[in-house]
């Protein structure tokens, strides 16, 4: 069991193991993703009530669900860096603070886009929307913390603690923000996913794309963890004989 | 002379009292904060609009927000000297438990700098016209909450405190975090206003430093490990 | 990790085939030392070295390093209470409030390890030279009467290591020897002494690390 342990936290194995992976995930994504935005654009029959813009949930939706697993992610990763001081799980936590940001803002965006169309306006303080816009602004404090500290030791460790506290508070965050919203909001309201029970013809293709997005997720948070790995083991014998071989 | 060990509560009062010290010395650090909440609370007539109809229905939330950032930029003072003269370092070899220094530095620190605000609240309620059936509620939802923010923001700053430009990053740690008591106060503020009965929103601040007192230190204390290398 | 083969009994500070990396610069490697009750230890070793690294991997400060370092034969992680009891260290930056007086920091500083009344801490005070200075705050004392303020914590302290970093730095003529003659009570009464300093040492039984 420890020695499995071990061996999973060697970046070298994680760097082996994951480019045989790579072309595999990197194809399953590519043709998920065709599949689902031909289908999603041109096969799903429009709304009854939102017309052709309900096309944006398939990337909404898609983007806003994996946003949520980034705290979560990075708690675990700091969880391990704290506890088995293990080298692999801070490369992914630190990589994984700017993918989420960037995939928070995309949800964000994608959401606000949609919002235009059926709220008639760009941004309103939808109780999702502002959980979300919190959250990137705590996955920021996360990426300028780990920019701010110089030593990789102390930056990774701090980083750790952060996401894990920041973990605990997003859900408090989620949680009060629901409230606060439906105090303040008439109910009743419109809310982006509140759909009316759904054919298969149009949820099958937001399952695809969602998978096709988590795929992306995980091809992106590997390319990036073995850039990473590159750069911090650019002194030891195995990515010298890399270079060399190139 | 026979070596007598001191209790982890005697280190407790110790540190408490040490703390208090210094910050009556400061008398400036006191003061600020203080200052601070008075002058950002004020600015909001200035920037949105002397009508006191418009005054009372922000009233609640001005008085929250201006706090909040009262608290951010107090929260500073807590261990940066101690860092700086290394005092910190003691604190850490010390043999008693941390959470219960960390807790004891929160506890002064708080004293000095959330407690006035709070007391002082009531009095800038009624420059904002905010009705004055919910004088009352305001005190005792920022007596509540502003040790919550404390707490909160000690761990945000527990991360930074070795940092030479801390201070926006503090803001972008810390802000986020004290949304949900942001939302608890100024929600049961506006719950008087609308005569509806207040102990679950009580409770549910109750319940936020509860947590806090119980968690909070101890992410300071593995913060301030971490920070001091 | 390395178990080491020593005399537990004997020795108070086992340090075991120590590792300690900094911005990919090997500071030390497989470093082996123990500290025997009685022992002044003297570290030096150009500067950035890593002898101020070595101190605060010692004192638990600073985990960044690999290797066993144990107290009485337990490793300090695991009996982190009883060291800390038995442990003063000051390091560059003397743990000395500017706004509060030598007394009132001094008052603190002990107060977490043990009891000690006024009269003692005055005591201490005037033994270092600094009676008559007890009420004025401390920025207005100049670097080595700071320096002093700690080094009575050392007077008062019952602990058995002292970890004393470059103590002698800001210290006059009169003030190194009494740090000396200190050290050479501590030592005597059982006590063990771990110091970084290029001074030249006059303590009998004195151990010497060389650094790279």
């Amino acid at each position: 069991m420890w020695l499995w342990f071990s061996k999973l936290g060697s970046p070298k194995w994680f760097y082996e193991l994951s480019g045989k992976w790579l072309p595999w995930l990197a194809a399953g994504m590519s043709l998920l993703l065709i599949v689902g935005i031909i289908w999603a654009l041109l096969f799903v029959p429009p709304d009854y009530q939102q017309g052709d813009t309900i096309r944006i949930m398939y990337v909404h939706v898609p983007f806003a669900s994996i946003s949520l697993a980034f705290f979560p992610l990075m708690a675990v990763a700091g969880t391990i860096t704290l506890v088995w001081r293990m080298k692999l799980a801070d490369m992914v936590a630190k990589t994984a603070a700017p993918l989420g940001a960037w995939f928070t803002a995309l949800a964000l965006a994608s959401g606000s886009i949609w919002g235009s169309d059926i709220w008639g306006t760009w941004w309103i303080w939808d109780g999702r929307l502002t959980s979300m816009l919190l959250q990137f602004f705590l996955l920021v404090g996360v990426i300028s913390l780990r920019s701010a500290i110089e030593d990789a030791d102390a930056a990774a460790k701090a980083c750790a603690l952060l996401a894990i506290v920041g973990c605990i508070n997003v859900f408090v965050i989620k949680y009060s923000v629901d409230w606060w919203n439906t105090l303040h909001q008439p109910s009743g309201s419109f809310s982006l996913s509140d759909e009316a029970p759904n054919p298969p013809e149009v949820w099958v293709p937001l399952v695809i794309m969602i998978v096709a997005v988590y795929l992306f997720f995980v091809v992106s948070l590997i390319l990036s963890t073995r850039n990473e790995i590159l750069e911090r083991e650019r002194r030891s014998q195995w990515v010298q004989e890399l270079i060399e071989a190139n | 002379m026979t070596a007598q060990t001191v209790t982890t509560f005697e280190a407790f009062k110790a540190t408490l009292k040490r703390d208090l010290l210094i910050a009556y010395k400061r008398k400036n650090d006191m003061v600020n904060p203080f200052m601070f909440f008075l002058i950002v609370a004020s600015l909001f007539p200035i920037g949105i609009s002397p009508d006191p109809d418009r005054l009372a229905e922000i009233a609640s939330g001005v008085l929250w927000i201006s706090a909040l950032l009262a608290s951010l930029l107090a929260m500073d003072n807590l261990f940066r000297s101690d860092y700086e003269d290394g005092s910190l370092e003691q604190l850490l070899l010390s043999p008693h438990p941390l959470y219960f220094l960390v807790l004891a530095k929160n506890i002064s620190h708080w004293l000095v700098s959330g407690l006035p605000v709070a007391l002082v609240s009531p009095l800038v309620a009624y420059m904002l016209n905010l009705p004055s059936e919910s004088y009352f509620t305001l005190f005792i939802t920022l007596l509540i909450g502003t040790p919550v923010l404390s707490l909160l923001g000690s761990i945000g700053v527990a991360l930074t405190v070795g940092l030479g430009s801390r201070g926006l990053i503090l803001a972008v740690i810390t802000l986020p975090m004290s949304v949900p008591v942001l939302i608890a106060g100024t929600l049961t503020v506006q719950q008087t206003l609308n005569g509806a009965s207040l102990a679950g929103y009580l409770a549910i601040l109750a319940a936020m430093l509860f947590a806090a007192v119980s968690f909070a230190p101890l992410a300071s204390a593995a913060a301030l490990r971490i920070s001091v290398n | 990790m390395v178990e080491v083969e020593t005399d537990l009994e004997a020795s108070m500070l086992c340090v075991g085939s120590l590792f300690c990396e900094r911005d990919d610069r090997i500071l030390f490697e497989d470093l082996n030392f123990e500290l025997k009750e009685g022992q002044v230890l003297q570290i030096k070793g150009s500067n950035g070295s890593g002898k101020t690294t070595l101190l605060r991997n010692i004192c638990g400060l600073n985990a960044g390093y690999e290797g066993a370092i144990s107290w009485y034969g337990d490793p300090i992680r695991e009996c982190q209470e009883e060291f800390y009891s038995s442990l003063v260290y000051i390091g560059h930056r003397v743990g000395v409030n500017k706004v509060l007086t030598p007394l009132e920091n001094l008052r603190w500083s002990s107060s977490l390890q043990q009891v000690i009344t006024d009269d003692e801490l005055l005591d201490a005070l005037e033994q270092v030279g600094l009676r008559g200075y007890e009420d004025s705050q401390c920025f207005t004392l100049s670097a080595g009467q700071q320096q002093r303020v700690s080094l009575s914590k050392l007077l008062l302290s019952r602990a058995k290591l002292w970890v004393l970093d470059e103590p002698f730095t800001t210290l006059d003529a009169a003030g190194v020897k009494q740090l000396e003659a200190l050290l050479k009570t501590h030592a005597g009464n059982g006590g063990a002494v771990m110091v970084t300093t290029h001074h030249t040492l006059s303590v009998p039984d004195l151990q010497v690390l060389e650094f790279g």
